[in-house]
């Protein structure tokens, strides 16, 4: 079935993920070439291993039954071309595996990412980054694991035990009796302790996540563990889900320890020979026949040999891919709607009657109110009435439950998502930017922002000061999340971010919380050129922006209780009054109201 | 490929380790499961001597067939055949199960002490470097190295079946053998010479994996920003680039990798060849048994076989090193924020002492220049200032999260750098200006900070603030999930519950850095009534913009790009007319209604 995603890529290869196996197969055969290089070169390789093997037995006869220097020349000559073709063609197998495998995790990573991106607000909320973060590399990473030495170990399951097993047969068709009982009793076994396995590889990897997203989480709250002293308990968490791992860890060695089928060659290997010199006391085989199929018998261990490590490696691999595949296939509830409503934004916003629940708690109810186009709307209320939840309607980072959410006429979830999203602006409370330079983030928003553009956005939100009091000026790192600069400077380089953009609807969450009320004057003049023409809803808690609203919408508890201009509200709106009101009641600053000028 | 290895970034504290260091410091982590590492020891031992008694017993059998048919025992050889495989799987079994018990505590250990340097970097450290790396390194690269440990102790088996092996050909025929051995000196040369490349490709390779880790990390943590703006395309894009280069690094290291074994095999095909030839003619000549020869056939086997596994293990090898290389790296890391001493902090007073202060993040940016600033114990010190100018790198100085360059920092009158800084900031309540929470119900959140606070503790004092209006909108009260970095409530709640976890800690000194900036006016004023009298008599240092919530502190310090430029009261400065006057009427122009009623009407 179709996804809903946000994004798409176009070009972007569908991949069979009706099953963990099956997906990793249908990336495989993206790269059919190397698949099939891999499989030729082991099956040559097991050929000339094994041949070298029968011409040994031919030298063992040259020894017992003697033979002409010529013919001695001829048996190491073949044995000296068979080893060296092992390896070459061991070689060539091995690189056609090393490109397949590295393939299949760049493409597979590739195919998560994208998923990702596509995927809405709503799963976001849910995910943890560092469990993200865990598929993402080292689930990835397994997969590769599993083609390389695991599919190698299919091939060798196949080819190294038929391989031989049909030079034995060619030697004598009897001697088959033990090979085979073994072949049959090791796949038997074989499955059973896969069974056995699975489980706790599964629980391994998942731990595994757990312990990184539980890391990642403290890395990024290192200044609270820090302020609250919390290192000793901080380390005592990490201490329980490592140990946790460890345990699984140490439950797949002891799995491992005891696998069978090590014994059961051993044992098979015994009675094999039995069964050779039992023929040899009938006759049947000579002496240089033995050497030659105790030699290809000890083929049939390799696989058995390696199959100890392959068969970890395929599940951890199965249940990386398990992993992978959950996150790509959980459903995503908004879908970009390519062939949606697609106009330039005039800027009319209206909800009508929207309700709105965070997992089914209701956040916002019955809420109803009209935008006209450039008109700039405020909202206030308490804190969690819900104010930076209904902006987030608008930009249709979540979907309404109930009701209408309308630009221009047209409901947000008929209109086409870039187009929608790519004529807003937003600065949103919980400023986020990126570990790059200031220029990169101030014009994050826009394609190809000339220099000039950017300077002129930074200058109107009040930054072009302070970058260029930085050694490196605009291109001046600001790590993560902006930890090297305070506060208010982050937020002007949100609201730069938002100008440069000159988006059709602009919405301001509480930007400017963190600026200090001279510089605010400054900015509140650019934000004033910047709602000019355009629509505008504006959350804040200053009075002074609040009062040039044409219309305010006060919320409480997710009700929108009232609704006009701060005049009307004023007059009407007990809570609207109770809000501010407190700051009236600070005393007026001395001798300095009139100095102050008109805000 | 020298063109793919440049331009891919160690981390600056990096470093060099010559092998021997690093073998050592890896050996110390096995010591307290040395009684383990003996019966791994002796196990190993047996089960090589298990794997010998194959090829021998195999040989003598094929002797006494051709020589002496008539006493020759098939079944009793079967059952010593039987016999030696169940033993060898016994011990086996044995070697295994310990030994994933030893590496398993081994990586445990390595992980922890790697967490404990991740606690105890500074902030400056992070500032630096992006949390995936550092998350990388943690878990994917101990686990790199769990693995060749685990490695390390199947190959020595291995190692010891040669020598053993070696010791018993030499007793059958010594110049097969030297003939033999010849072929040990190429694939050495070989291995050794793989041993500088791979080293070099697999450090890449792990480099290249936390930068993949960084991008993810970063990018789905912007998401929401990369949505609004519509720029998935643009991250999309540079998340190909990354994908891809780790691709071309990841392929190289697998070629190198996959080239080892094959390329020894085809060498000791040589050897094989050898060993037929000369082992033909000898036998001609009598020296050599049928029996014999096929055993040194064999031994080629079991010879090249463990040799290889070893050179190519030593890249393995190389890789686990280099993983620990990079782990012991981060446990290393110079502390830039450097103690003098380690003095546990007696019950703090509360006196803050700023002395001649010079203090820059980046060099050629001072942030304070000669600042000083003495604090009273039991003072409320209020710091107003244009943003950047310095109030929050205060706060975070008294929090000692970053070297200063000179003049001094004292506490009570001690040096701030001889304190033990886990018992001193105990003391200390910081209500950040970002605020964070983990992951959790929003009492384990208010908990936090005094993990043994009973519930009803944490109610109280969730009561306490703002009168416990907030708590109502919140779905499911105290026990509502927050979220990854509190993302599920609003800003304003996420200020809350962080001004709870400092109340609940009940410090000798506050600071509060915009810690009410994101809350509206009237929640706000409740909480600052719940504040002023618990701030009472204990030394708070608060920031803020909104400058009613000022206005009853003792002392207001404004602060312009570090330096102090006004001290005093409120009523002092107003009447001083100077930069707080200034600031504090146009703070009022923004916030009183009144004011504005009447500049509008
Ligand atoms: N992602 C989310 N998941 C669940 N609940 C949420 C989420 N975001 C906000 N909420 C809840 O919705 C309510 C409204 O939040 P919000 O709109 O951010 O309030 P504010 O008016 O302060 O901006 C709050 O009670 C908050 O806890
Ligand atoms: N971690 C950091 N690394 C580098 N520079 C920083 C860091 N934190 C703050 N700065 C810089 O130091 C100056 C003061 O910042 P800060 O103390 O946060 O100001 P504020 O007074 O707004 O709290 C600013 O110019 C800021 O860019
Ligand atoms: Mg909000
Ligand atoms: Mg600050």
């Amino acid at each position: 079935m179709v996804h809903k995603s946000e994004f798409t890529i176009e070009g972007l290869r569908e991949y069979n993920r009706s099953s963990a196996v099956r997906w990793i197969m249908s990336h495989c055969f993206e790269h059919k070439l190397y698949f099939f290089v891999g499989l030729v070169g082991f099956a040559l390789t097991y050929i000339a291993f094994s041949g070298a093997r029968v011409m040994f037995g031919r030298g063992a006869e040259l020894i017992i039954e003697g033979g002409d220097a010529g013919a001695v020349i001829a048996v190491s000559l073949a044995v000296l071309i068979l080893s060296v073709s092992d390896g070459l063609f061991s070689l060539m197998g091995s690189m056609a595996m090393v490109i397949l495998s590295t393939r299949v995790e760049r493409d597979s990573r590739h195919e998560l990412y994208a998923s990702l991106l596509g995927k809405s607000q709503t799963f976001h909320d849910q995910q943890r980054v560092g469990d993200i973060m865990a598929r993402a590399t080292d689930d990835v990473r397994q997969l590769n694991f599993v083609i390389h030495p695991g599919i190698m170990f299919m091939f060798d399951m196949v080819l190294g035990f038929a391989v031989p097993m049909a030079y034995i047969a060619a030697i004598n068709l009897e001697l088959l009796l033990v090979p085979i009982i073994f072949v049959i009793s090791y796949v038997i076994v074989v499955r059973r302790y896969m069974r056995r396995l699975e489980p706790v590889m599964m629980q391994q990897r998942m731990q595994y996540g757990t312990l990184s997203a539980r890391l990642e989480e403290t890395i990024s709250g290192i200044e609270i563990v820090k302020v609250a002293a919390q290192e000793i308990e901080e380390r005592k968490k990490f201490r329980r889900n490592a140990w946790k791992y460890r345990d699984f860890f140490v439950q797949q060695g002891k799995i491992e320890a005891a696998y069978l089928p090590l014994l059961m060659f051993g044992i098979a290997f015994g009675f094999f020979f039995l069964h050779c010199l039992h023929m040899h006391e009938r006759g049947i085989l000579g002496i240089g026949d033995i050497i030659a199929v105790a030699g290809l018998m000890q083929v049939l261990s390799f696989p058995v040999f390696i199959s100890l490590f392959s068969i970890s490696m395929i599940q951890l691999g199965i249940a990386g891919a398990r992993r992978i595949l959950e996150l790509i296939e959980q459903r995503s509830d908004i879908d970009e709607n390519l062939a949606g409503y697609s106009a330039a934004v005039e800027g009319a916003i209206e909800f009508d009657n929207v309700t709105f629940k965070f997992h089914g708690s209701t956040v916002l109810e019955n809420v109803s109110f009209t935008v006209e186009p450039g008109q700039t709307v405020a909202i206030v209320g308490q804190t969690g009435s819900g104010k930076s939840t209904l902006t987030q309607l608008v930009s249709r980072t979540y979907d309404v439950d109930d009701g209408r959410v309308m630009i221009d006429g047209v409901d947000v979830r008929d209109w086409n998502l870039d187009r929608l999203r790519s004529q807003m602006g937003k600065i949103e409370q919980d400023i986020f930017l990126f570990s790059r330079s200031i220029a990169e983030n101030i014009s994050f928003g826009v394609e190809n922002a000339t220099q000039e553009q950017i300077e002129n956005a930074a200058r109107e939100a009040q930054a072009h000061d302070f970058i260029l009091s930085f050694n490196e000026g605009y291109q001046s790192e600001i790590g993560e999340r902006g930890v090297m600069l305070s506060g208010g400077q982050r937020q002007r380089l949100a609201l730069a971010r938002a100008f440069l953009r000159q988006p059709r609807i602009l919405i301001l969450d509480d930007s400017t919380s963190a600026i200090d009320s001279a510089t605010e004057d400054e900015i509140q003049k650019a934000m004033r050129r910047a709602q000019e023409g355009r629509t505008t809803i504006l959350i804040t808690h200053r009075l002074s922006q609040i009062r040039w609203a044409d219309r305010i919408i006060v919320l409480e508890n997710g009700r929108a209780i009232a609704n006009g201009s701060h005049e009307e509200l004023l007059g009407s709106s007990e809570h609207y009054r109770r809000i501010f009101a407190r700051y009236g009641a600070v005393e007026t600053p001395v001798g300095q109201l009139a100095a102050g000028g008109g805000a | 490929m020298g063109f793919i290895m440049d331009g891919l970034d160690a981390e600056e504290y990096d470093r060099q380790y010559s092998d021997w260091q690093l073998v050592k410091r890896i050996l110390g982590y096995f010591k307290p499961h040395l009684w383990k590492m003996i019966v791994v020891g002796l196990v190993v031992f047996l089960s090589s001597v298990m794997d010998l008694i194959l090829p021998v017993v195999v040989s003598q059998a094929l002797d006494q067939l051709q020589f002496t048919p008539e006493t020759f025992d098939p079944i009793g050889t079967a059952i010593i055949l039987g016999i030696a495989a169940s033993a060898g799987w016994v011990a086996n079994m044995v070697r295994q199960w310990l030994s994933a018990e030893a590496v398993g505590d081994v990586t445990l250990d390595l992980r922890e002490d790697a967490f404990n340097a991740v606690t105890e970097r500074d902030m400056s450290f992070y500032d630096q470097y992006p949390t995936g790396k550092v998350v990388s390194r943690v878990l994917s690269d101990t686990q790199a190295f769990s693995e060749t440990v685990r490695l390390s102790i199947n190959l020595m088996s291995r190692l010891l079946l040669v020598v053993l092996l070696i010791i018993y050909l030499f007793t059958v025929n010594v110049n097969m053998t030297w003939i033999l051995m010849a072929i040990i000196p190429f694939i050495m040369y070989t291995a050794l010479k793989f041993r500088t490349v791979a080293r070099r490709t697999v450090t890449n390779s792990r480099r290249q994996l936390a930068t993949v880790n960084a991008h993810i990390q970063e990018s789905i943590s912007g998401i929401g920003v990369a949505k609004a703006f519509r720029r998935e395309q643009m991250i999309y894009d540079e998340f190909k680039t990354v994908n891809q280069e780790s691709y071309e690094v990841e392929k190289i290291n697998g070629f190198v990798f996959g080239s080892i074994f094959p390329i020894l095999v085809t060498i000791a095909g040589l050897g094989v060849a050898a060993v037929v030839w000369f082992g033909i003619n000898m036998a001609q000549q009598g020296v050599l048994t049928a029996g014999q020869w096929f055993l040194f056939i064999q031994g080629m086997g079991m010879i090249w076989f463990p040799l290889t596994s070893i050179s190519s293990f030593w890249s393995q090898f190389q890789l686990g090193l280099a993983a620990g290389e990079r782990v012991f790296a981060l446990i290393d890391a110079e502390a830039v924020v450097k103690q003098k001493a380690d003095d546990r902090v007696p019950a703090v007073k509360g006196e803050i002492e700023f002395v001649n202060m010079d203090f820059h993040y980046i060099t050629g940016e001072p942030v304070l220049q000669g600042f000083s600033l003495k604090i009273p114990p039991g003072e409320t010190l209020a710091l107003v200032g244009h943003t950047g100018s310095g109030k929050s790198s205060i706060a975070k100085l008294i929090n000692r999260f970053y070297e200063y360059q000179s003049g001094d920092l004292l506490i009570d009158g001690q040096d701030i750098r001889y304190f033990n800084l886990s018992s001193y900031r105990s003391q200390l309540g910081v209500v950040t200006q970002t605020p964070f929470l983990f992951d959790g119900t929003v009492m384990e959140n208010i908990r936090y900070g005094k993990p043994e606070a009973s519930d009803q503790e944490v109610t109280d004092i969730a009561y306490k603030v703002g009168r416990g209006d907030w708590l109502v909108s919140l779905q499911e009260g105290l026990d509502t999930q927050v979220g990854e970095r509190g993302g599920n409530l609003s800003m304003g709640q996420r200020q809350l519950v962080a001004i709870a976890r400092v109340l609940l800690q009940d410090p000798a000194i506050f600071i509060l850095d915009e810690a009410t900036a994101s809350v509206d006016p009237l929640t706000e004023t409740l909480i600052q009534e719940g504040l002023d009298t618990l701030m009472g008599n204990r030394t708070s240092i608060v920031i803020a913009h909104r400058l009613s919530t000022i206005r009853h502190a003792d002392r207001i310090i404004v602060l312009d790009q570090g330096e102090i430029i006004e001290s005093g009261t409120h009523d002092q400065l107003m009447l001083a007319g100077g930069h707080y006057a200034n600031l504090y009427d146009s703070y009022f122009r923004h916030q009183s209604l009144e004011y504005i009623e009447r500049m509008a009407g």
